[in-house]
């Protein structure tokens, strides 16, 4: 049986990639000699869930995962880390495992805290740091801290005005995760391999206005102009070194769990429905306020509130349900109507100028065939994902040009990338679909 | 350094963790019996993923990076 590796790197956009790949030597061989599609990710196109509806072939409505962190009951206050707890759907590799196949994991987002597998597993960013137990078997960590030192999950301190500083902390962490994957390659037995790399994501927030002639905030004499395309050559050349220690006969995957676009700024949705009356705080708090703490703080007045938001890439709205919430005012026979009228409200804010944003509001029972655990009631797309949602409150404006948690540049888009060593359909993928791919490819299965 | 608890398998299962402790993934026996608990009280919901002071630098994190407000 042929040996598959799927390389993740998150974010990785195909408008984008098209773009680079004249310059990106290994990519391009893949995709001219291979295939290379667009792949449709989940909505919402959040690298948690996305990368573990990939691996289990789950919708985040089957998963009952919406994001990172997820309602746990319907109080106002329970919210859960989406850690590999939250993911009961077999993965991939415990059905090949069944079959009698090894993995390797390196960084899948959701893996944290790591579970026995037949093979080795070093878990996600979600791991607090190197003191957890954060691969399996436990004793592989040892090995990791030879290799590397002090490995990198992710980028700290990320939302910083020190480009150079960040610039270097994510080269510095990309090279440390394909050392890494380069000593499992080695050392290790395994039929299936699978990484992701975040840092394509995390160069894309911290540098997109740079990188994007287009985007408001472009600066031409910035001195980090290319400094996206240096990390993508980095990438090509990373990637290149796990092509040569991969036997001739593996098939290699390139993918991402969603694109990336511009971010144009923020809309305040709790700030949005305070103004419109449908969130009531007793009393009017400073600027930047955050809602959860509001809560905790007994500031909001739910005698009086029929919704609150979250913010983030995307918005999440939350009804006060009647005999659902602690103390719910909205009469279940109302609730639809009650949230028609949020949803065509939300879809209607326009930017400072009164222009159109293109505002999407999604239903979960629309988008899921089951909604598990606790879904919010609408999920909320401000400028189709071009503008992110501000859950702080004690603003005078709903419209920002500045993030509530530091500089970002980008938002997520909706298709991601797919590039294969093997010659395949050149139409669009799903990213839902991998999995049965992935198992077909074990001769599990019939693929898709 | 914190209490260690010594439990008693039977043979059977010791002899077959042992036997298949490649494909297991894990080097001891010990290693993989207390993998598998930790990962089955976790999915129960009996042995928490984080300390309190973990999950709030995890959320502190995910503020940092966007994805939470």
């Amino acid at each position: 049986m042929k040996r598959l590796a799927l390389i993740g790197l998150d974010c990785v956009d195909p408008v984008l990639l098209r773009q680079l790949l004249p310059m990106l030597p290994t990519l391009r061989r893949l995709a001219e000699g291979g295939s290379f599609t667009r792949l449709r990710s989940v909505d919402p196109p959040i690298t948690i869930p996305a990368w573990m509806c990939m691996m289990t072939g789950k919708d985040p409505g089957q998963l009952g995962v919406y994001g990172f962190r997820n309602r746990i009951d319907h109080s106002y206050e329970s919210l859960g880390i989406a850690s590999s707890a939250a993911f009961r759907a077999e993965a991939v590799w415990d059905t090949l495992g069944r079959d009698g196949f090894r993995s390797i994991l390196l960084g899948i987002p959701g893996t944290f805290p790591p579970r026995p597998i037949r093979g080795l597993m070093i878990a996600g960013f979600l791991a607090p740091s190197t003191d957890a137990t954060y691969t399996y078997p436990k004793s592989l960590s040892g090995d990791v801290r030879k290799w590397v030192g002090d490995y990198m999950f992710d980028v700290r301190g990320f939302r910083t005005h020190d480009k150079a500083w960040l610039v270097e902390q994510i080269h510095e962490m990309t090279r440390k995760r394909f050392t890494v994957a380069r000593r499992l390659i080695e050392s290790k037995k395994w039929d299936f391999f699978a990484m992701v790399e975040i840092g394509p994501d995390r160069i894309h927030h911290g540098l997109w206005a740079h990188h994007d002639v287009d985007h408001p905030k472009h600066d031409p004499r910035s001195p980090f102009v290319g400094s996206l395309l240096e990390y993508y050559r980095l990438l090509d050349r990373e990637v290149a070194t796990l092509m040569e220690l991969f036997p001739s006969s593996t098939e290699v995957w390139i993918v991402s769990d969603h694109g990336v676009q511009p971010m144009l700024g923020g809309i305040g949705i709790n700030e949005w429905l305070v103004r419109e009356g449908y969130l009531s705080l007793r009393g009017r708090p400073v600027a930047g306020t955050r809602l959860p703490d509001l809560i905790r703080e007994g500031q909001v007045d739910w005698s009086k509130t029929l919704a609150w938001g979250a913010g983030g890439y995307y918005g999440r709205l939350f009804l006060n349900v009647e005999g659902r919430e602690p103390q719910g005012v909205i009469a279940p026979r109302d609730v639809d109507s009650v949230r028609t009228e949020i949803a065509e409200g939300l879809e209607r804010i326009p930017d400072e100028m009164g222009h159109a944003i293109g505002t999407r509001v999604l239903y979960p029972e629309e988008l899921y065939s089951t909604a598990g655990g606790i879904p919010p009631d609408l999920l909320v797309y401000f400028g189709d994902l071009t503008w992110r949602s501000i859950g702080t409150v004690g603003w005078e404006t709903i419209h920002f040009h500045e993030n509530d948690t530091g500089p970002d540049d980008a938002n997520h888009a909706p298709y991601g990338v797919f590039l294969s060593s093997s010659v395949g359909n050149p139409g669009d993928r799903q990213l839902l679909g991998i999995h049965d791919s992935v198992l077909a490819h074990f001769g599990i299965g019939e693929g898709l | 350094m914190s209490k260690k608890y010594a439990v008693r398998i039977p043979p059977a299962i010791g002899q077959a963790i042992e036997e298949h402790l490649h494909e297991l993934g894990a080097e001891t026996v010990a290693e993989y019996v207390e993998a598998l608990l930790r990962s089955q009280l976790q999915q129960l919901g009996y042995l928490s993923v984080y300390s309190k002071e973990e999950e709030e630098e995890i959320e502190r994190r995910l503020r940092d990076l966007g994805y939470l407000d």
